[in-house]
């Protein structure tokens, strides 16, 4: 079901300016949190609630906040991921364009929950205008004095730092992620330790993602149960949905956890583009296993769409009509991820060129017999061995094509064309 | 001396927000990028004396990522979403157009220096595909009319 | 034990808190293959190749970092590891040129030896292997980033051990990986090379043939090499060394890692020191002169001259006109054989080995040198310490081991190092240190000052340590002279200064305060002693090292190389003692020490004298003196391994064999012992020290039979057991430091004498030596591959002076002093101060002694164009 709480005002052209913002109930939350909730009641208010991860992973977002030792001396500090990268994926850019306050406020109450007082916004560096919008709506929290020392005169100091990134799919893994804030290349970095012990400057650090930290403001308001009572029993909530390819209606949907597939792209995103056959559907961004036209009552929540074989991930689905060769698609991942492999661990640097070189061969006719014991074989051999999940992002998609449709890679190799001819033409 | 004083003082100033300095190395390649237009290794090394970090870690960083070209491109600088979603809606029949459009490769730029034609990997414009990134600013759901029209204002503009 | 155990393939290990799987693994014996691993550098876990399966993780885990844990099960060799490990390595060597036959690590490959363990003999690879080619018509792509280095990165398997190293452990900054994911390139940063004075490490950690040098580059296969254990001579830092050799030649020489000493990370001066031993100007036999000029003879020939003229001069003069000087470089074993064979055989008391020194030896200096080390301070310490104070000293280029040492402890535990100095030097680059850059021959001013500053703070807790309000205002009347503000101005360094650095060494826990080369030099030695020890009495906990210069200098100075001091440092009364131990009577305790010998020498009381691995014409600071005195002489006997300055002097040379051919020990500045064996056969005719010694000996009639360094070690062990307690063999195995007697502080502050120096309007400038890039004192140009590091020696000029004489770099400049003159190119050094002119040591060609007088405190000197 289509439900709007991060979208609730998201059509209102100045909801970007403070005082439109303040009007519609902007910072209500924070001035709240500042005032009548202690720390250890809002990370319980957020563990009630149920909320997980935007991000990819899902992972508790109260949970992973309590990790943090806040006893320690050290400072704490928390990130923003607003790096949104992940291929089909476009939802937090919405978030940053439309509503840039409700996700600053976000990371000023995900901040004190972890006690921290400086915080960072790692915007993706070709993300321009969300830049600008967050940078616009940094400096009027601050001009209002919803940042900076003493804030709402409750001795509270929190800064925030806005950090543009510089062009890096791999800086919105949370430790690259770090290292890029650090001045460094962007490169992953073993865990343990975590972030939440050691991370920016060695100290406790929470990477949170836009869309999981614009839920902050609502559930400070209305409270972790009300937030509960959406979705399903372990997935709650609603999530934007990113809907992209072959569908009459593309865009980004709001819609309460556990929705069924099928629902949002016949429904909400209007079906097939030219009424064409579905073929198949990445339902959580590039990095997860494909899912049938006989899955599409798989309900949108993290459980069911694990159950299906696949994962829910950034939420980017794209959907592929009959006339898709999923060689040329795998192909298309396949360079994605060899261009962003960020040269750390050795089965990702090297695997993913060699995936890439392989599918590209066969794509253009070159295919061997062999070849796809070999991809398999290899993408093997990169899952789970990497640093961190790049690795393992580029082997899924080579092995979920590979299993559902390997007779296009068998037609492929024996005909040396493809069996289904992509050919989408711009109109 | 490339670097302007003013930019020189903007990374500065925003060197200061950070607890480490060396953090400010990104943003300085930003500031410098936007008023240089490429970057080149003495400006990385006007960046380490203002930041007071290594010519080294500003060297490295920069060779990291994909928005501090070396070389200047086209004043319009036309960068093609050749990922998923784009490709689904013909993005690689918009890079082959644009290119035959202007007569020019992949990569390379047009003899009046305002074409830059690349494949880049996804935007995060995947629901208003295709799309293609002109400089900063970001050109969505394209179709050949819309591509023709861009292309007659910015030749007009030159 | 361990703190708990793990079970590691089914056999329980003990492992201790924070150690990781892998070192638990290794240190039970059980082998891990290791890539991006290196002992001393942050786990960064990206090779991937030491995957491992342990009980409850879900997936495999890197053991180089992943901590043990109480009770953890972990297989290394699980089908499941075998399988990964061979994906790793089928990853690294898909693109791999496998250029084996060409490839200079061959044999000593980790990739070679990995793959041969685990690898698959196959490869799936289909498509073209990715090429980064820096040169098109060869098939390799040889690229030198460096004078020495070459970098092949098709062979680079990307474990980033070389950067690393670059930054973590010699704390530089030139060598980097540039771009990302496959493209990642390993070079120096654009325009610049790899030359750091630790670069040669790159070359030796990289794990495949990536990184080469010039020095050992196809010249032989590793596995016809024998390999000898060796210390390294070129400084008192003793690191550890192994010699490559073939057919009785040395091809290069790599660290032997030390975790007391080195850890594994040796300077390019160590590494490339050894081409010394083949160098062409070796003496190859000996030689004779007749008619003025030097003559090749036979042993014989030679010994019997020697043995006919020491004899008719002996009946004629007592043994008081002989000498015999010694250089520090020498083993422990030369050198006692050669006081015993001076002061026995020859009976003179004549002897030293500090033959670069200015001052006269005096009773400060007895007690001074007495205490090297007076707190025994050893690298240990070093790691302890919060605070380092580091007085006359260009530490990265006379201790670089230690100074790294040092950036160790400023990197991981943010140490503070301060540096006292009247020149800047590399060791406060990019440390953060606190430079007190002071007026030539200020620094008592600066060392009173701070003390000053320190007990004139309201804040200044007297208690704590253990000084009096009376003591306190005794200093302040001693040194009336030298308080603030007067020091801030006489020194040029700022009061606040000044206060900063007292406050910082009041709050210090530890310090270790370090003088070296410079100091050792200076005019106001012992006073500058002394008013380091009252630096040390503010401070809460607090050791002074003197930094000795040579690779043996401690042992010199342990061994009776000095004119007053018997073996062991043992005085007069030891006489009968040693008059026993030798069987036979022994000269007047006290003789004459360097200067004194070359009055005596001048004024025609001596006339006779041996010279063994020494050039004191070459480093006595009155070059033109030295010369002319020893010229004097009726008979010079040179016992040396290259036609130095001092040997063209001689009458009879007899060539000895380097530290490479000759087994013995060396005493480095913490006093540790070590063993070097032989790695080569004496090249040419030459003979190890203690054989020629012997040899000496038995021919004017009193024989040792102590040929070889263990015979008198033994003697040694025997007669010294209370300060050499440890047995020759012990040595082969580890180094020990030797027990030196404990110094006691007397209470209170010392009270320091203070003389002005004397400005000179005729000769303006101050002459300061060191050392070049990549060179360390007199004796290491005579190795090629530092020669590529430094370019032609220069007269280091500072930018005011160099603006005010209209001269730029490279310009004829002509350097002359009340003494002497020489010429040479300039080089503006950013870094030196005005009025301070800087000459290396390290030339033959610019000798700095040439403008060094006897009797002037200081070297004046005045620059000119040419
Ligand atoms: C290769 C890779 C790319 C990622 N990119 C993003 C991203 O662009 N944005 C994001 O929020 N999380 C991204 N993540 C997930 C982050 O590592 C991290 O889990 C997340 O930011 C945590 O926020 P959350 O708990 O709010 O989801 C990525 C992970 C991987 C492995
Ligand atoms: S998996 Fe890929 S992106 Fe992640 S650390 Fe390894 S090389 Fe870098
Ligand atoms: S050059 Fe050698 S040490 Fe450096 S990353 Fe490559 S393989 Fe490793
Ligand atoms: S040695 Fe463990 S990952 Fe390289």
């Amino acid at each position: 079901m289509q439900k709007h709480v991060l979208f609730e005002n998201i059509n209102d052209p100045k909801l970007h300016n403070i005082d439109r913002a303040i009007e519609l109930g902007a910072y209500k939350a924070w001035e709240k949190v500042l005032k009548s909730i202690k720390r250890e009641e809002l990370v319980q208010m957020v563990k009630d609630s149920g909320l997980r991860g935007r991000g990819g992973a899902g992972f508790p977002t109260g949970l992973k906040w309590s990790f943090v030792p806040v006893a320690s001396p050290k400072p704490k500090y928390l990130c923003c991921n607003a790096d949104e990268s992940e291929p089909g994926t476009c939802k937090d850019r919405v978030l940053m364009e439309c509503d840039p306050h409700s996700v600053i406020e976000g990371v000023m109450i995900a901040a004190f929950a972890i006690d921290c007082h400086t915080s960072f916004f790692y915007v993706r560096g070709e993300y321009d205008l969300s830049m600008r919008r967050i940078e616009k709506a940094i400096d009027e929290a601050y001009k209002k004095g919803y940042l900076g020392k003493n804030i709402l005169g409750t001795g509270y100091d929190l800064e925030m730092i806005l950090h543009r990134g510089g062009g890096a799919y791999i800086c919105g893994e949370e430790t690259a992620l770090l290292s890029s804030l650090e001045g460094e290349k962007g490169l992953s970095r073993i865990k343990p330790p975590f972030p939440a012990v050691s991370g920016l400057y060695a100290c406790p650090t929470v990477v949170n993602n836009v869309e999981t930290l614009a839920n902050l403001p609502r559930i400070v308001i209305n409270g972790g149960q009300w937030y509960a009572s959406m979705g399903t029993e372990k997935s709650k909530g609603t999530r934007i949905f990113s809907v992209s390819g072959h569908v009459k209606k593309p865009g980004n949907y709001e819609l309460e956890l556990g929705t069924p597939l099928r629902t949002l792209i016949y429904d909400y995103a209007g079906g097939i583009l030219d009424d064409k056959k579905l073929k198949c559907v990445i339902p959580g961004g590039s990095s997860v296993p494909v899912l049938m036209p006989d899955q599409l009552d798989t309900p949108l929540d993290f459980e069911s769409v694990q159950a299906a074989g696949s994962m829910l991930g950034s939420g980017a689905v794209i959907v592929m009509n009959e006339d898709t060769c999923m060689v040329w698609v795998a192909e298309i991942l396949a360079h994605f991820y060899m261009h962003e492999s960020c040269g750390k661990c050795t089965p990702c640097r090297q695997g993913t060129g060699w995936l890439y070189e392989i599918i590209h061969r066969i794509e253009h006719g070159q295919g061997r017999a062999q070849d796809l014991d070999t991809l398999l074989d290899l993408a093997k051999n990169i899952e789970g061995n990497t640093i961190c999940a790049l690795g393992d992002a580029a082997a899924t998609p080579v092995i979920s094509t590979i299993k559902q449709f390997r007779n296009e890679y068998e037609y492929h190799i024996e005909h040396k064309k493809c069996l289904v001819k992509s050919d989408f033409r711009l109109r | 001396m490339i670097l302007s004083n003013d930019t020189k003082s903007k990374i500065g100033e925003y060197a200061k927000k950070y607890p480490k300095v060396k953090s400010a190395i990104l943003p300085a390649l930003h500031y410098a990028y936007e008023e240089q237009g490429y970057l080149d290794d003495s400006m990385y090394e006007e960046i380490a004396q203002v930041l007071g970090v290594k010519f080294i870690e500003v060297a490295e960083a920069a060779s990291f990522y994909t928005m501090f070209p070396k070389q200047k491109r086209g004043k319009y600088y036309i960068q093609v979403c050749r990922n998923i979603s784009c490709a689904l809606l013909g993005s690689h029949h918009l890079t082959q157009y644009l290119l035959q459009k202007l007569g020019t490769k992949l990569g390379e730029t047009t003899k009046d220096h305002l074409f830059t034609v690349v494949e880049v990997e996804c935007l995060g414009s995947c629901c208003s595909a295709p799309m293609m990134q002109v400089n900063d600013k970001y050109y969505e759901n394209l179709t050949l009319a819309k591509v023709d029209q861009l292309i007659d204002e910015w030749r007009a503009a030159k | 034990m361990g703190d708990f155990n793990i079970t590691v393939n089914g056999k329980t290990v003990p492992a201790v808190k924070g150690q990781t799987v892998l070192q638990a693994a290794l240190a039970a014996g059980i082998d891990i293959p290791v890539f991006c691993w290196h002992p001393q550098l942050v786990p960064v876990g990206a090779c991937r190749i030491c995957l491992v399966e342990i009980e409850k993780f879900p997936k495999l885990q890197v053991a180089c970092a992943t901590p043990a844990a109480d009770g953890m099960v972990v297989m290394t060799e699980s089908p499941k590891v075998v399988k990964a490990r061979q994906g790793v390595l089928e990853f690294i060597l898909a693109h791999h040129p496998l250029d084996c036959p060409t490839c200079d690590k061959g044999g000593e490959c980790d990739l070679q030896d990995v793959t041969f363990k685990y690898g698959l003999d196959y490869s799936r690879l289909q498509e073209p292997k990715h090429r980064n080619i820096v040169d098109e018509n060869s098939t390799f792509d040889d690229l030198q980033i460096g004078p020495e280095i070459i970098r092949n990165q098709n062979r680079c398997i990307h474990c980033y051990r070389c950067t690393r190293i670059v930054d973590e452990a010699c704390f530089e900054d030139d060598l980097g990986a540039y771009q990302r994911g496959y493209h990642t390139e390993i070079l120096p940063p654009p325009h610049r090379e790899i030359r750091n004075l630790y670069s040669g490490n790159v070359v030796e950690y990289c794990p495949v043939g990536a990184l080469t040098n010039d020095d050992w580059r196809y010249k032989v296969r590793v596995w016809l090499t024998k390999q000898a254990k060796s210390v390294c001579t070129h400084c008192p830092d003793g690191c550890n060394l192994t010699h490559w050799t073939f057919h009785n030649k040395i091809f290069r020489a790599t660290s032997r890692p030390n975790e007391n000493i080195d850890r594994g990370f040796i300077c390019d001066i160590g590494r490339y020191g050894y081409q010394q031993v083949a160098s062409s100007d070796r003496l190859k036999q000996p030689m004779i002169k007749k008619n003025g000029e030097l003559i090749e003879a036979t042993w014989e020939e030679a010994l019997n001259l020697i043995k006919t003229q020491v004899s008719e001069l002996k009946s004629k003069l007592s043994g008081n006109a002989f000498f015999g000087l010694i250089g520090e470089t020498s083993t422990n074993e030369e050198i006692y054989s050669f006081q015993r064979f001076l002061r026995r055989v020859i009976g003179t008391s004549h002897i030293d080995s500090r033959i670069n020194r200015k001052r006269r030896l005096t009773f400060g200096e007895e007690v001074t040198s007495r205490a090297i080390a007076p707190d025994h301070v050893s690298y240990q310490d070093i790691d302890k310490a919060d605070t380092f104070v580091v007085y006359a000293s260009d530490l990265h280029s006379e201790n670089p081991i230690t100074a790294l040492r040092i950036k160790r402890g400023v990197r991981y535990r943010d140490a503070k190092i301060i540096i006292i100095n009247s020149r800047s030097t590399h060791l406060g680059v990019r440390t953060g240190a606190t430079n007190l850059l002071h007026k030539p021959g200020t620094g008592l001013a600066v060392l009173t000052g701070i003390v000053d500053a320190a007990v004139s703070s309201t804040t200044f807790d007297k208690s704590a340590v253990g000084l009096s309000d009376q003591q306190i205002s005794e200093f302040k009347q001693a040194h009336t002279e030298l308080l603030l503000p007067k020091a801030a101005a006489m020194s040029g360094v700022g009061e606040s200064d000044l206060r900063a650095v007292a406050d910082s060494l009041v709050r210090s826990s530890n310090v270790v305060i370090f003088c070296g080369a410079d100091f050792s030099r200076y005019p106001y030695r012992d006073e500058e002693l002394l008013a380091l020890d009252n630096l040390r009495r503010i401070c809460k906990s607090a050791k002074l090292a003197v930094l000795p210069e040579s690779s043996n200098s401690v042992g010199a100075e342990l061994l009776g190389a000095y004119p007053n001091q018997y073996p062991g440092g043992k005085g007069s009364d030891a006489k009968s003692k040693f008059e026993d131990l030798w069987r036979g009577p022994l000269p007047d305790f006290s003789g004459k020490d360097m200067i004194g010998i070359l009055e005596a020498i001048n004024e025609d009381e001596i006339e006779c004298g041996f010279i063994f691995n020494a050039d004191p014409v070459r480093v006595f600071p009155d070059g033109n003196y030295a010369d002319a005195v020893l010229e004097k002489l009726k008979l010079l006997v040179v016992v040396d391994s290259f036609m130095t300055e001092t040997a063209r002097l001689a009458d009879v040379i007899l060539p000895l064999s380097t530290f490479a051919e000759t087994e013995g020990t060396r005493t480095n500045w913490e006093g540790r012992i070590q063993y070097t064996q032989s790695a080569i056969k004496p090249m040419f005719d030459s003979k190890p020290g203690c054989e020629i010694l012997e040899l000496l000996a038995d021919r004017l009639g009193v024989s040792f039979g102590q040929g070889r360094p263990s015979e008198v070690y033994g003697e040694l062990n025997k007669s010294l057991g209370d300060v050499l307690p440890v047995r020759y063999e012990m040595f082969k195995s580890e180094g020990a430091i030797y027990d030196r007697p404990k110094h006691q502080p007397k209470p209170g502050f010392n009270r320091v004498a203070y003389n002005a120096i004397p400005s000179d309007r005729e000769y303006p400038n101050f002459l300061t030596v060191g050392n070049a890039d990549h060179h360390r004192g007199p004796n290491t140009e005579r190795n090629p591959s530092l020669l590529k590091f430094t370019g032609d020696p220069f007269v280091g000029l500072s930018e005011i002076d160099a603006k005010e004489l209209m001269i730029s770099d490279g310009d004829l400049v002509k350097v002359e002093s009340r003494t002497g003159k020489v010429v040479g190119n300039a080089r503006v050094i950013a870094e030196l101060p005005g009025k301070v002119v800087f000459l290396p040591e390290n030339f033959r060609e610019l000798r700095p002694n040439l403008l060094m007088g006897l009797k002037e405190k200081f070297d004046h000197v005045k620059v000119t164009k040419m």
